[in-house]
């Protein structure tokens, strides 16, 4: 079993990401399960999604309190949100920002990768420079960074699942995957 | 108790029914028992031509213009003439303004007065008696009319070379054009009616001679005496009686009139002089004695005069008339206010010291009023107030001889002199006849304001609903089941065109608003099958009989509830005690 | 085709799947995805169906009531004060014997205000003459709609077929969606023995006192009695065609259980790990899953528990004043079963959202085995502030 949380704003798209990675995982064989951190929040409020992946039937109903990794759509929330709370030793933190990785504080006890989905986003003409829509383009840099999933299974589900512009956000996931950053992939 | 079962014997799921209820009557406890009926509608009643105005509105509504001009040619001879100058109490009277506005009546009669007439106006059976109308105005026509319909011989005496009295002689074109008032002549002369013009009666030849011969005389020969202002300088050059002016341009003679024309008056008389006095080229001010509120004239006819213009000094009157070289020069006025009310009911202009003023003019028409000529009145005529003295029925002191109109003591408006024609015409059959006339116009009353319907008397009552003599009061009229619809306003010429000559200024409806229009009546006391009372019915008891405009109660079922008398949006179903 | 889908969705197709010939609902949350779905399937051709636009779930439930009364397959989903506010209706449709189903989405009731599941909802309306499902798994969502419809039309009963509002409802996940000609085979065209049909005229609804009422309501009653045979009739039939099947009650390693939980809806699928946990442990514990309330399965649940030592009641709803209504349900069926035996505990957890994790049904296992006998009141688990 491998369970992630998203961290995101709300109308960022995490929950959207949060299912698409879903899919993905159920394209490459896996049993899945995707849900939002269940209520309602106004938009720009730091929201959470999280996906269950297992190669057995997954019959466990509860919230996720001990993620395996972590992806954080909005390098904002670092300073008022405890992204890694809960989260399994050695595992993995994957931020989208433009800052440069010496500036992305100390996570102590995990792996930490980075990337600039924002400009990534814009480059394929997906929002726009105070709003770019970064959920497709992470999951790249999941993927780059934790080898959990496969860039061909998100492409392919992302082609599925986007409604518009599937293609410019399935690119964009792919850019994302060439240019994260692995900070630390040592504990 | 019903079985509810099915087919089989068996209780099928749920509360199903398998028979009706017809078997269940209701027995003799109601009391109360629906009747579908026929009231007055306050329009008709308030009408004094008696016109059937909700009969000729669903017509008209439903597109059936012809019809819908044989309905008003049953009582009044003369829809072009007042689809245009009525001054339409019937829409003072109409239920819609609890609602919104007044139906427009008039746009429709004017509307469908340009059709032909599905039955064209006949003359009654022959009958051996003749009568004579003096007078061609809207009275003396409409009796014509309605006696000529009864079978009488009828001939006209006209002192002018023209027909129509005022219609033709007051009234500027551009409120009533010639080729209108010429057409509702010419249907009234169609149906075969002496005419000997030119000759005044009591002057040209006697009264004696008149009556040489005939059974009856109708004396219709309007109000034409000048009354003057009783002021000082008042019988110099340039002041003038108003109906003189307006009959002058009429018939296309040249009327002296200087730049700046005072007219003297608050009637209609006084708003033709003025905007007559306006499209001559001069420069009209109206000198009233009260205020705008309590200008006789016809409300839309002020309104107009204003548009196009024309000046108005109210809470005004003349004092002197100052003259120069034998011509008036100007009019010293005084200020009024207005102190309690006077015997007319309107508050009555009383001078303010010290506020008298020259008003400039050149030219004065005075529109105070007209007079009767007591002077051609047949000897020995009874006279009362200034005017001929009639009873309720248009008779007059003398017998053989009737009156009615302007000479008569009735109000001095187109409608009201058309009413007194047709009254005449009824009165003067009854007596022919040797027929009490109250017991023949007691079933042709419609309400208690004097009208009644010649129609019913020529044609007998109509089928359908049972008629009651009752008119529908507005809080009668069920409002929920109208919307509000705001009345849809005549198009008219632009001021600025309209004063350059006498093209007339009322355009009228076209077929869409005539028809937009006639929907918004109520119909208020006549059935117009709207089926409210069918759908709440709470037993299916009434159904849509094979006679138009006709609903049929299913007697056996009814209880009273009285729910279709309460929800007829109209009040065409009264609840009727059973014994 | 097996989807990623969210168990609304998962509803939504079931009653697209289930050839639904009139849909009427007022949107609330968590029920929302469901009827914006059909609405789109409405207007886009997918669905050829009538959808009603309504101001009130009360509309929607008598609109598909009239629906349904002149012939129509007819759905409705709502949720928490939507199905509070169709009381009264829901009483029309049981007692006219309109066999329509309608989705409830499990929802907390306030105040104090919530949008999240317990089912305070459905437990409040398991008087109302309806037949009740609750689910474990957005596939079982899919399939119950589909087998309530079989159900419904055999019985002349309405269905409600209730889902946890979010732990299912916006949770996406595996669905096997089966192909329509499949359901077309399992659920044949809808016909109403008595119809609202103006060429054969009928009262429907009319008045009945003394006469015929007790009858009818006696016949209803009847008819619940008979849906427990229909529903396991259904279930076999779609278990041939679609390989899956859930029965009115689900033994989960009950096996020589000295000690078994009782549960309904999600709360079954937490369980179930913790179960598996507890017997490598070497503890004496099985699951009973109880997937249809109404008509409540008497004759199973005391076969199925009369000789166990301990039953574990978990309620997600209270009748105040008095207890869970599952345990209710549970003693009442096993009252006089055996002097005292088997003892049932009653636990009420969950309640407007309360996540109930592995702990928390451990620590009800615990108590449960740690009592001599049950304590006069239910325990609630996480009331704790």
């Amino acid at each position: 079993m491998i369970e992630i949380r998203f961290h995101g704003r709300g109308g960022q798209g995490a929950v959207v990401a949060s299912k698409i990675l879903a899919e993905a995982l159920f394209r490459e064989g896996n049993f899945v399960q995707s849900f939002p951190a269940f209520g309602a929040e106004r938009r720009g409020a730091p929201v959470a999604a999280f996906t269950r992946a297992n190669t057995y039937p997954i019959r466990i109903r509860t919230h996720i309190y001990a993620p395996d990794h972590v992806v954080v759509l909005d390098a904002s929330l670092l300073d008022t949100t405890d992204v890694t709370a809960g989260l399994k030793p050695g595992g993995w933190v994957v931020i989208n920002t433009d800052r440069s990785p010496e500036n992305i504080p100390a996570m102590r006890g995990f792996k930490v990768a980075t990337v600039d989905a924002g400009a990534v986003a814009l480059k394929h003409g997906l929002g726009v420079p105070t709003a770019p829509i970064v959920n497709t383009a992470i999951l790249g840099a999941f993927a780059k960074a934790t080898g959990k999933v496969g860039l061909e299974a998100l492409r392919k589900a992302i082609l599925d699942q986007v409604p518009y512009n599937a293609r410019a956000n399935a690119q964009a996931c792919v850019d994302a995957y060439q240019c994260t950053i692995i900070i630390a992939d040592r504990i | 108790m019903q079985r509810k079962s099915g087919p089989d014997g068996a209780l099928p799921p749920g509360s199903i029914t398998f028979s009706d209820m017809s078997w269940n009557r209701t027995g003799s406890w109601r009391y109360l028992k629906p009747k579908f009926v026929r009231k007055f509608s306050p329009c008709s009643e308030s009408c004094p031509a008696g016109n059937d105005v909700e009969g000729f509105l669903f017509l008209a509504g439903e597109g059936r213009y012809e019809e819908a001009l044989a309905k008003i040619l049953q009582e009044s001879p003369f829809p072009g003439v007042c689809g245009r100058v009525c001054c339409h109490p019937c829409e003072s009277a109409c239920n819609r303004r609890i609602s919104d506005d007044a139906v427009s009546i008039q746009g429709i009669e004017r509307f469908v007065s340009q059709f032909e007439p599905s039955r064209p106006p006949q003359p009654g059976e022959p009958r051996e008696e003749k009568v004579a109308v003096v007078g061609s105005g809207p009275a003396g026509l409409s009796c014509a009319y309605h006696l000529r319909r009864l079978g009488y011989s009828v001939t006209v005496f006209e002192k002018e070379d023209v027909l129509g009295g005022m219609l033709c002689l007051g009234i500027p074109r551009y409120r009533l054009p010639r080729r209108v008032l010429n057409r509702d002549i010419d249907r009234i002369l169609a149906l075969g009616i002496g005419l000997e013009t030119g000759r005044r009666v009591g002057k040209d030849m006697s009264w004696d001679e008149l009556l040489a011969g005939r059974d009856a005389v109708f004396l219709a020969i309007g109000a034409h005496a000048h009354v003057g202002l009783k002021i000082e300088g008042e019988s110099c050059q340039g002041i003038m009686p108003g109906t003189g002016f307006l009959k002058k341009v009429n018939l296309g003679l040249p009327a002296a009139l200087g730049r700046r024309v005072a007219v003297i008056g608050g009637g209609n008389t006084a708003m033709d002089c003025a905007r007559v006095a306006l499209r001559l080229g001069s420069r009209p001010v109206v000198v009233y004695r009260r205020t705008r509120e309590e200008m006789p004239a016809i409300e839309a006819e002020v309104q107009e005069a204003l548009e196009e213009g024309i000046e108005f000094e109210w809470l005004t009157s003349p004092v002197r008339a100052l003259v120069d070289d034998g011509r008036v020069a100007g009019l010293q006025c005084t200020r009024n206010r207005l102190a309690d009310p006077d015997d007319s009911g309107r508050r009555r202009p009383e001078p303010v010291e010290a506020s008298e003023f020259v008003l400039d003019a050149d030219t004065v028409i005075t529109a105070v009023g007209e007079a009767v000529d007591l002077a051609v009145l047949p000897h020995g005529l009874k006279v009362e107030k200034g005017v001929v003295w009639i009873d309720s029925w248009g008779r007059t002191s003398m017998e053989r001889i009737w009156a009615g109109g302007d000479s008569g003591p009735d109000q001095r408006m187109v409608v009201h002199a058309i009413g007194a024609g047709k009254k005449a015409a009824l009165s003067i059959h009854a007596t022919l006849r040797g027929n009490d006339i109250e017991g023949i116009a007691e079933p042709l009353r419609i309400g208690s304001s004097g009208s009644f319907s010649m129609e019913r008397y020529l044609q007998g009552e109509q089928g359908g609903a049972v008629p009651v003599r009752e008119v529908v009061r507005p809080e009668q009229i069920n409002l929920d089941y109208f919307e509000h619809v705001p009345r849809i306003v005549q198009p008219r010429r632009a001021p600025s065109d309209r004063v350059q000559g006498f093209e007339e200024v009322n355009g009228g409806y076209d077929k869409n608003d005539a028809d937009l229009e006639a929907k918004r009546c109520f119909h208020c006391g006549t059935c117009d099958l709207c089926g409210n009372c069918w759908r709440f019915c709470p037993d299916l008891c009434i159904r849509s009989g094979d006679v138009p405009g006709m609903n049929l109660l299913d007697d056996f079922h009814c209880k009273g509830c009285g729910i279709c008398a309460e929800e007829c949006p109209r009040s065409a179903i009264v609840m009727e005690r059973e014994l | 085709m097996k989807k990623v889908l969210m168990g609304d969705h998962a509803v939504s197709h079931a009653a697209m799947l289930s050839r639904v010939q009139v849909i009427s609902a007022y949107p609330i949350t968590p029920q929302t995805y469901v009827v914006e779905e059909l609405a789109e399937a409405c207007r886009d051709g997918r669905l050829k169906a009538k959808f009603v636009m309504v101001e009130s779930e009360h509309s929607a439930m008598a609109c598909i009531i009239g629906a349904c009364a002149a012939g129509s397959r007819a759905f409705t989903a709502t949720s928490s004060h939507g199905l509070a506010l169709m009381h009264e209706m829901l009483h029309w449709a049981s007692g006219a014997r309109l066999p329509v189903v309608m989705a409830n989405c499990n929802r907390a009731l306030g105040p104090p205000w919530n949008i999240l599941c317990d089912h305070s909802d459905s437990m409040s309306q398991r008087d109302t003459g309806w037949i009740q499902f609750y689910v474990e798994s957005n596939q079982e969502a899919l399939d119950t709609v589909i087998q309530a419809y079989r159900i419904a039309e055999k019985v002349l009963l309405p269905v409600m077929v209730n889902l946890d509002g979010f732990f299912l409802t916006h949770t996406a996940e595996v669905v096997d969606v089966p192909d329509q000609d499949q359901v077309d085979a399992y659920l044949p065209p809808f016909s109403l023995p008595y119809k609202l049909d103006v060429e054969d005229p009928h009262s429907f609804g009319a008045i009945c006192l003394d006469d015929n009422f007790m009858a009818l309501k006696h016949d209803m009653q009847a008819a619940m009695d008979l849906a427990r045979d229909a529903a396991l009739e259904a279930d076999e039939a779609f278990a041939e065609i679609f390989g899956r099947k859930y029965g009115l009650l689900e033994p989960y390693r009950m096996d020589h259980a000295d000690t078994v939980l009782v549960t309904n809806g999600t709360i079954t699928g937490t369980a179930r790990e913790v179960v598996d946990d507890l017997r490598r442990r070497g503890v004496s514990v099985g699951l009973l899953k109880v997937r249809m309330l109404r008509p409540f399965p008497f004759a199973p649940v005391r076969s199925l528990l009369g000789d166990r030592e301990r039953i574990a009641v978990i309620d997600r709803s209270v009748s105040y004043g008095l207890a869970g209504g599952l345990a209710c349900e549970i003693r009442s069926a096993l009252y006089g079963h055996d002097h005292g035996r088997p003892r049932v505990f009653g636990y009420i957890a969950g309640l407007g959202g309360k996540d109930v994790v592995p702990s928390d049904i451990e620590e009800i296992v615990n108590r449960t085995l740690t009592y001599e006998q049950p304590p006069r009141d239910d325990i609630w688990i996480g009331a704790g502030t």
